[in-house]
């Protein structure tokens, strides 16, 4: 008997992706074949793939997406729909003693562990964003030093794991990786073997997710600050904590522009509306700014290998660590619950969720049940 | 020396219709002799320019058909011969001198040979250029023969002295690339002076000043010289009857149909019933001679390509003298017996003429037919027009394709003639969105660029040739610049006027007699206008793009990207193969996630082959030209280039 082929490939990621606006240019289909290329901030599908399965629709992170598979995979429990996905542990914490004087956002953590983690070998190397102007770069270090130079949240979608694909390629493993949480979920996927391959290995030493509420389209964005400040001169750009409900930007001369965040929400990409994840909730170490707190980082613990780099990192003086109070905590289940029940209607309410499990191509697969609860 | 000038008088030769041509005009003592590459026209001032080693032949390749035509005429107004060739859509180039000319009329011989393409074999137009002699009003020959080809052309000059008028020599792609034998006439020993005479009697046709007014005491001496040529071609040898008295149909034809009428009729053994008349010279036509042939019979047909010009001029004589010949049955063009658009052949002929005279003829048995066709479609290997290895227009669209596609803002490239016309197909990435004239790839450019302000916010690219960068496209980028609109132009430099045989152009450093010449380069010329200038190695590949996207993102005004690299079959790279090239079978993935053959399936270059039962990719050693530009697409550095010592 004919085995029969179930096509997910290029012409499938480009009808219910590309065409249907749901990508956030993350990188997963970029630079693992010559028919995908990031420019800007975009995705452009250069000609027509006839592969049958392709690792661009296998990684990414907006289409066919079954969470309880990806939730058994990573934790070995069924996804459950919890607020901030599973985790062992949240802390409050800063970057350490050992790491002063760095460019960083809030605590500066994510920075501080991704350095730890490559100073101690636990990574070979880090897949980080470095970013020139507005525009973001995916960068593959190897040295310590090189992570604190791609410090500071960019706001900007990237296409951070095209870098990822490139250091893969190149033979790396035991990769770090600083994403958001499309990025993190693609990278999940990858690390599962989709297309079970027979020579896969997962490439991975050290996840560490973002919070993320939106990104900002690169192709937006610049043309919106062109003229009010000097692009490449941008030092830091900043989102006070509520109730302030703008963004600051940063010039090298000490010149401040704030914009109401009600303007920088019109240049999120169509993709981020659908996303149910704040938290990146398929990492080892989500991090995020803390409620009150703006040189403070909230810090999950999902996996025993990312506590394992915490507890060592704190007790190297990498980090300091602290308990998260309760009344944060409630705060950040509440924003990460909304979040996700804003983008699963949105997503249900336009038939792109798959609650019956057979081949019907959409952005999520869900249970049926799970799905009730989080968006009664 | 070449056998077009050293046989002499009686000799006969097996020539190609252009080569009739030129010893024609070399009969003729012709001084001076110019065009533009084009074919099927290039042939004749390629083997002019052969034997242009006599002190009294001067030969050019011009900028363009317009420049080639007024080069030519100052030949003509200083009493030498001189002759002008082009393909048909130059004629189009050349017609607003054309209609000054034919204003102010000519004094040394002056023939235009137009060398169209009916069927379009290697055009993008089946452009008429006979309607140019009725609406300019000047005289329009054709040869029926190759023989006539040659006799013509020398005839023509003595018709252009005797008129002072420029006479038009119209040949057809199968007149001028086929061949058949000729006799040789005798090669002039007169030698010409030249001298421009312009201070006698202003309105003096050989003295005075050579203009095209007053406008109309000249229009009506241009007139006078149609009323002459008339009186001329009525006992013109070049317009032959060959047939019965009376027949039952009369067949009025001209040029290469002559050829397919003549064998239809022989073939369908309609000698008894059809007369053929062939006319040499079809504007003005002889009404005379005409109503003399329209008198044996009621039955017309008129065969010709492309358009009916015969056919119409025929019907105004026909019924201008209706009362003395009577009333005609005319079967042509216009009542859809014979087809208004492509070329003719003996077949189409047979069809017609079995159609009106009743003949039962079966050219070929159905089921012949279908076996042949059915062979035909199971054997024949799908194959599509491609660039050949080693082109740089491939890496070039490559490139430029991937520009647009990356970014992503449904960006898009005007084209306009040369072998990158192929790039509105797969072997150029699909990358040309409109097609038109030389030049007009740029012009279309600056207008879209100028659409902003009505929304239009998708990239503007043009693409050009070098050599069509002299003919047609300054004065649209000097358009561009000074209207401020914001588009890239691509100058596909091959080094040549690749496409017609490597005829020198302007940029280059000698010209068709191989002298040295000051190139005149492009890159200088378009700073000049205004233009921000990149220059660019097309088998760069990811340079190129981050080149061109660059560019497309640089909303300035116009940037002028020049790709520089000769073409893969020029003489500086001919049989030169800069590495040899092969695929490390370990490594090639071919259909696997990652690949999906994407050299063969998607790059295209015809030196790379697909082993289907390797399921490998395999370099074909016989015609790759070792460019080494596959080894640069290869996504897993399968295709390995070493660099030939």
């Amino acid at each position: 008997m004919e085995k029969r082929v179930i096509r997910r490939g290029q012409e499938e990621l480009k009808k219910y992706v590309l065409d249907a606006r749901l990508c956030t240019g993350c990188g997963a289909c970029i630079d693992l074949c010559p028919y995908h290329r990031s420019h800007r901030g975009k995705t452009a599908v250069l000609f027509p793939c006839v592969v049958d399965e392709g690792r661009c629709f296998a990684y990414c992170p907006k289409v066919d997406v079954d969470l309880d598979m990806v939730s058994r995979h990573l934790f070995g429990r069924p996804y459950d729909g919890n607020p901030l996905g599973s985790y062992q542990s949240i802390s409050a914490t800063r970057a350490g003693g050992r790491l002063k004087n760095v460019a960083s956002q809030a605590g500066g953590v994510v920075s501080a562990l991704m350095y730890f983690a490559l100073e101690k070998r636990y990574v070979s190397g880090a897949v980080l964003t470095d970013r020139r102007g507005l525009l973001p770069l995916p960068r593959f270090v190897t040295v310590p030093q090189d992570v604190l130079a791609c410090a500071a949240s960019k706001y900007t979608a990237a296409p951070t794991l095209s870098a990822l694909n490139q250091a893969v390629e190149k033979g790396h493993r035991n990769i770090g990786l600083v994403g958001t949480p499309c990025q993190v979920l693609a990278a999940a996927l990858m690390s599962s073997n989709p297309l079970k391959a027979d020579d896969c290995v997962n490439p991975f030493g050290l996840v560490i997710g973002l919070f993320c509420t939106w990104a900002i389209d690169f192709r937006l964005f610049e043309p919106f600050l062109a003229g009010r400040i000097e692009i490449d001169r941008i030092r830091k750009i900043d989102i006070p904590p509520p109730p302030s409900e703008i963004m600051e930007v940063f010039g090298d001369s000490g010149t401040k522009l704030e914009i109401p965040l009600n303007e920088i929400r019109e240049l999120v990409p169509n993709g981020c509306s659908y996303c149910i994840d704040m938290t990146s909730e398929f990492s080892d170490l989500s991090v995020g700014v803390m409620e009150g707190h703006p040189d403070m980082n909230t810090l999950i613990i999902r996996t025993d290998r990312g506590r394992r780099i915490v507890e060592e990192a704190a007790q190297e003086g990498y980090l300091t660590l602290s308990a998260l109070p309760e009344e944060n905590r409630e705060h950040l289940i509440w924003a990460a619950g909304n979040k996700k029940k804003r983008g699963l209607s949105k997503a249900r309410g336009e038939g792109m969720i798959n609650t019956q499990g057979n081949e019907t191509k959409s952005y999520l697969r869900i249970s049926a049940e799970i799905l009730e609860g989080l968006t009664a | 020396m070449s056998y077009l000038t050293d046989e002499k008088e009686g000799a006969s030769c097996l020539v190609m219709g252009n080569e009739a041509i030129v010893r024609g005009a070399l009969e003729a003592g012709v001084n001076v002799a110019s065009g533009y590459p084009g074919t099927p026209s290039s042939e004749i001032i390629e083997n002019l320019s052969k034997v242009a080693k006599e002190p009294n032949l001067y030969v050019e390749w011009s900028v363009n058909e317009k420049v080639a035509l007024e080069v030519a005429a100052a030949a003509s107004f200083s009493r030498l011969r001189a002759l002008c060739v082009m393909k048909q859509n130059g004629v189009n180039v050349a017609s607003d001198f054309l209609l000054h000319l034919a204003g102010s009329g000519t004094r040394g011989g002056f023939v235009m040979v137009t060398c169209d393409d009916p069927g379009a074999l290697s055009s993008v137009n089946e452009g008429e250029s006979r309607f140019f002699a009725r609406l300019l009003e000047i005289p329009l020959l054709e040869p029926g023969n190759f023989q006539e080809a040659k006799d013509m052309t020398k005839w023509a000059f003595d018709l252009s002295e005797e008129l002072r008028q420029i006479v038009v020599v119209r040949s057809v792609t199968r007149m001028s690339h086929a061949s058949g034998n000729i006799t040789y006439g005798r090669l002039p020993a007169e030698k010409r002076r030249a001298e421009f005479r312009f201070d006698g009697f202003a309105l003096d046709p050989d003295e005075g000043i050579i203009i095209s007014a007053p406008v109309a005491w000249k229009h009506q001496q241009q007139q006078e010289k149609i009323r002459k040529a008339r009186e001329i071609f009525e006992g013109c040898p070049f317009n032959t009857y060959e047939g019965p008295e009376r027949p039952d149909l009369l067949l009025i034809t001209s040029s290469a149909c002559y050829l397919y009428s003549r064998e239809a009729v022989n073939v369908l053994g309609a000698e008894d019933r059809v007369g053929l008349l062939k006319m040499g010279t079809t504007w003005p036509l002889p009404p005379k001679l005409l109503a003399k042939h329209l008198s044996r019979t009621d039955k017309v047909m008129i065969v010709e390509e492309v358009l009916p010009f015969l056919e119409e001029n025929v019907k105004i004589l026909a019924a201008e003298q209706a009362a003395e010949i009577g009333v005609k049955t005319f079967y042509g063009k216009n009542d859809g017996t014979i087809p208004m658009t492509g070329e003719m052949n003996p077949d189409l002929v047979i069809a017609a003429l079995s159609s009106v005279l009743g003949i039962d003829y079966v050219p070929v048995p159905e089921e012949y037919g279908r076996e042949a066709q059915a062979s035909v479609i199971a054997r024949a290997p799908n194959r599509e027009q491609v660039f050949c290895p080693g082109c740089p227009h491939r890496a070039s669209f490559f490139s430029i394709h991937n520009a647009l596609e990356m970014d992503n803002r449904q960006g898009f490239v005007c084209g306009d003639i040369g072998c990158y016309t192929m790039a509105i197909g797969s072997t150029g990435f699909n990358t040309l969105k409109t097609l038109h004239s030389m030049g007009s790839g740029a012009g279309i450019a600056s207008g879209f660029g100028k659409l902003g302000q009505f929304g239009m916010d998708q990239p503007i690219l043009a693409v050009c040739g070098d050599s069509t960068f002299y003919h047609a496209v300054i004065p649209a980028l000097v358009n561009a610049v000074h209207n401020r609109s914001n588009i890239t132009l691509v100058v596909l430099d091959n080094s040549g006027t690749a496409m017609t045989g490597f005829q020198p152009h302007p940029g280059l450093d000698h010209n068709v007699l191989g002298e040295a010449v000051p190139p005149i380069d492009i890159a200088r010329i378009c700073e000049g206008i205004g233009a921000r200038v990149e220059i660019r190695d097309p088998f760069d590949l990811e340079g190129t793009r981050e080149t061109l996207n660059e560019l497309i993102e640089d909303t300035s005004g116009v940037k002028v990207l020049i790709m520089r690299k000769a073409c893969a079959l020029s003489p500086q790279r001919k049989n030169k193969k800069d590495y040899t090239v092969h695929v490390d079978e370990t490594i090639c993935i071919g259909e696997e996630c990652g690949c999906g053959r994407f050299c063969t399936r998607i790059f295209g270059c015809p030196g790379l082959i697909w082993n289907a039962e390797k399921q490998k990719a395999e370099i074909d050693e016989v015609i790759c030209v070792g460019c080494g530009v596959c080894a640069d697409i290869c996504p897993q550095g399968a295709i390995k280039r070493e660099e030939v010592a």
